[in-house]
């Protein structure tokens, strides 16, 4: 399903956490590539540092050592302010948690990256087709109803769909998934994780999921297993 | 308007407020909406609004009492001043008691300075004044005052003083200028020495005392005020919790709605029922000074006469001469300065200048003499000018009279003049101000702390928003616009709450003393018949804005908290 060209790498990746005075090394010199159009899994057990390798390749944080080339840029040589301008427009991020403002409604949720990359002055200019856009993805979602909701008054699976609509609104390269499923009940997690496949297949989307759960990782074009911070196979 | 515009500061002021005005526009039109948004929501959504509003009113307290203390205390400077200058004139030529000799050639000296309208000599010297009712069967007071002499056609020219007496209060014939030292005859007692006229303060010749006039239109306002105050307040949270409650349903919110426009309906009940529709009618208090003294009535005054020199005049036995003399009330003073109306006895020049051993001896070569000249000047602002020219006048008279020991006189304006009454009502003004002021710190540390407990509570927001791409510096920014918005609403509630007290302050004090039984402003005290106040705009002004840059800078606390927060940190450990 995917092209053979690299849409975001990364090179050596170390990550350490200080604990008071010690150092604690949750990364290993991590070497990874996704192709554009590809769904990646990224699967290992609790603690083993797939959301850190995530956080990283999302641009979220910075390495202490290693470089993340995202569509041959290498991230953490540019302006901080290119990696938010990446976050906002070209990267997607959905949640174990969900992540949803809880004081904005559905709509506004999902309006979100339109609404920190858009001024004041310029929005009543772009706001009708910012709308027409979220409430498109929110109805390809099945949530054309709930738009006015707050996130408080639905159900998790609903939740979880709003994050992905709020992941998919501004058209990204590339989606981020940790644990998508890790808090609903099966039948929903299937759902949800139906509903990545078909976006992968439909829109040529790369994804990077992780996820301790084999089964989840069936649906992946490749897996690679991380454990205590290092990359053990390509599957 | 014309005294603001006179202020060197003005138009700078103008444009670095407008400058400001344009930052803080352009700051909001080019801020991404997200942080218009989401600070609205926080400040605004659902009943947890109460919270931000409750935080608002440390702001309004304070914005209230500095607006409102701040214009009663300048209303009591500005009406000191405007009475103290009413009874003198623009410019004061003074020599003292030891006099000044050839006051008129002088007087018209000044008269050919550019500006000057007018010069008039002045005798000014301490009398004990002995005042005995001739109707009724009083004890005589004794009393410390001020004799002044004039002439009456030329001090009609200085201040207010015309507008100051008794008969030109009265509804009558004008009485020309010349004669208001006139005794009329109807004043004349047969049989009875005919004495010079004077004209004496109200409270020289009477005593201050407070009276009750009864007054309409005024009943219930203050009541009226209060619940419309109230209602306001209730209605507009009662509107925020129901317009939240219409989107969201919220148990909580709906009982917190209804109990607060129940509250809204009670207060609007309570401004129908305790404010009547029709005008009442009240005891308003009101000084008024009771006579002990009537027109036609004599006062005596003594005092002794100061040689040129400096010292007193002695009997051959080495006694300090007393000169007496009998006057004829005709008419009373009333500025509503209390110094001028308890001290002042206006009688004519020559009397005075008699009384006060200055009327010289031309058979010895010895010159007449005055205490002072009063001036009368264009412009106003061109006092300080005149004031320096009259002082190379007097420099040049005394060169060309070198044999003549002229004094050394001091030249003032009439506020230098009076610079110790103003000064005392400035200082105690500003020292108010500045005690109040310091509640401000209280309320800034309040800021920092809610919008740090904000930052720390909204930090899975901040996390959220920084992840979809907002930067550290927007993200702390949003924090920024919550305490300024806290501020606004803080100085608005502040604002309309003082500027409806001063509106109908009177009525809320007669209502207040109706209430408690208790005479908030004594009259008598301040020998003002009303609570003064002036309220520049530019204090509205200079209030506001430092309460909006206070909470700013106070919610950098929690600003700087949510822009240094990773966005791993809080997304991480959920």
């Amino acid at each position: 399903m995917s092209s053979q060209e690299t849409i975001l790498r990364g090179e050596g990746l170390v990550k350490d956490y200080r604990m008071g005075p010690a150092r604690l090394r949750v990364l290993h010199r991590v070497d990874l590539a996704v192709r554009r159009g590809e769904f990646l899994c990224i699967l290992g057990p609790s603690g083993s540092g797939k959301s850190t390798l995530l956080h990283l390749l999302g641009l979220l944080d910075r390495p202490t050592a290693g470089r993340v080339f995202f569509e041959g840029e290498d991230a953490f040589a540019r302006a901080k302010r290119w990696r938010d301008r990446m976050r906002n427009e070209a990267i997607g991020f959905v949640f174990q948690l969900y992540y949803l403002m809880p004081d904005l409604s559905v709509l506004e949720n999902v309006l979100l990256p339109a609404m920190i990359r858009t001024s004041l002055a310029a929005w009543p200019f772009t706001r009708s087709a910012e709308r027409a856009r979220a409430l498109e993805v929110l109805n390809d979602m099945g949530l054309g109803h709930r738009v006015r909701h707050l996130p408080r008054e639905l159900s998790g699976g609903e939740r979880q769909r709003v994050a992905i609509a709020r992941a998919l609104v501004h058209r990204p390269r590339v989606l981020f998934a940790d644990e998508p499923t890790g808090n609903l009940d099966s039948a929903t997690g299937e759902d949800i994780l139906r509903l990545l496949v078909r976006l992968n297949r439909e829109t040529q989307l790369s994804i990077v999921m992780v996820t301790h759960d084999d089964r989840l990782a069936r649906q992946a074009d490749r897996v690679l297993h991380l454990r205590d911070g290092k990359l053990l196979q390509h599957a | 308007m014309g005294e603001h515009l006179a202020w060197p500061w003005f138009w700078p002021a103008v444009a670095a407020g407008g400058a400001a005005v344009v930052a803080l526009a352009a700051l909001v039109l080019l801020a991404p909406v997200y942080k218009h948004i989401v600070c609205l929501k926080y400040l605004f959504g659902g009943w947890k609004a109460v919270v931000p509003i409750v935080s608002a009113l440390p702001a309004a307290l304070g914005v209230f009492l500095l607006i409102l203390v701040f214009a009663i205390m300048d209303g009591f400077v500005m009406e000191t001043r405007e009475m103290t200058r009413g009874t003198l004139s623009d410019i004061i030529v003074d020599a003292h008691l030891g006099g000044l000799p050839y006051y008129d050639d002088f007087a018209e000296r000044i008269e050919q300075i550019e500006g000057v309208e007018a010069a008039t000599p002045v005798i000014q010297t301490y009398v004990i004044a002995r005042i005995k009712s001739s109707g009724e069967r009083l004890k005589p007071i004794v009393r410390p005052c001020v004799l002044i002499g004039i002439r009456p056609a030329e001090k009609a020219k200085m201040g207010r003083f015309i507008e100051y007496l008794g008969r030109s209060r009265e509804a009558g014939p004008a009485i020309p200028a010349e004669h208001l030292l006139d005794v009329p005859p109807e004043l004349r007692a047969p049989g009875r020495p005919q004495r010079p006229g004077a004209i004496a303060g109200t409270a020289v010749v009477g005593v201050p005392v407070t009276d009750y006039v009864m007054e309409t239109v005024q009943a219930g306002a203050g009541r009226r005020v209060l619940a419309w105050f109230l209602a306001a307040v209730m209605t507009v949270v009662a509107l925020f919790v129901w317009r939240a409650q219409v989107h969201r349903p919220d148990r909580k919110g709906w009982v917190l709605a209804t109990v607060l426009c129940a509250l809204s309906a009670a207060a609007l009940v309570a401004a129908a029922v305790f404010a009547p529709v029709h005008p009442g009618r009240v005891l308003r208090p009101e000084v008024v000074d009771y006579p002990i003294l009537a027109r036609g009535d004599d006062l005596v005054v003594s005092t002794i006469p100061v040689r040129p020199q400096g010292g007193l005049e002695m009997d051959p036995g080495g006694v300090p001469r007393v000169s007496s003399r009998a006057l004829t009330l005709v008419d009373t003073f009333k500025s509503n300065y209390w110094e001028a109306d308890s001290t002042h006895v206006y009688a004519d020049f020559g009397v005075v200048q008699q009384m006060a051993g200055m009327e010289g001896d031309a058979g010895r070569g010895v010159p007449a003499r005055a205490t002072q000249i009063q001036v009368k000047i264009r412009d106003p602002a061109q006092a300080q000018t005149i004031v320096g020219r009259i002082g190379e006048a007097w420099e040049a008279f005394q060169a060309e009279r070198p044999d003549a020991d002229l004094p050394t006189v001091s030249v003032n304006t009439w506020e230098t003049q009076q610079q110790m009454i103003l000064t005392i009502a400035k200082v105690q003004r500003n020292i108010t101000t500045l005690m109040l002021g310091l509640m401000f710190v209280g309320f800034a540390v309040l800021i920092a702390l809610i919008s740090y407990v904000m930052a720390y509570i909204k930090s899975r927001d901040v996390g959220i928003l920084k992840a979809v791409g907002a930067s550290d510096a927007g993200v702390g920014s949003l924090f920024l616009g919550y305490g300024f918005l806290i501020g606004l609403v803080g100085t608005a509630l502040g604002m309309v709450g003082a500027l409806l007290m001063l509106h109908y302050l009177d009525a809320i004090e007669i209502w207040v003393n109706e209430a408690l039984g208790v005479d908030v402003f004594p009259r008598t005290m301040y020998y003002f018949d009303h609570i003064p106040r002036h309220l520049s705009p530019w204090w509205c002004v200079a209030v506001g804005g430092a309460v909006l840059v206070l909470a700013t800078l106070a919610s950098m606390v929690g600003g700087l908290l949510a822009a240094i927060r990773q966005p791993v940190e809080t997304l991480r450990y959920e």
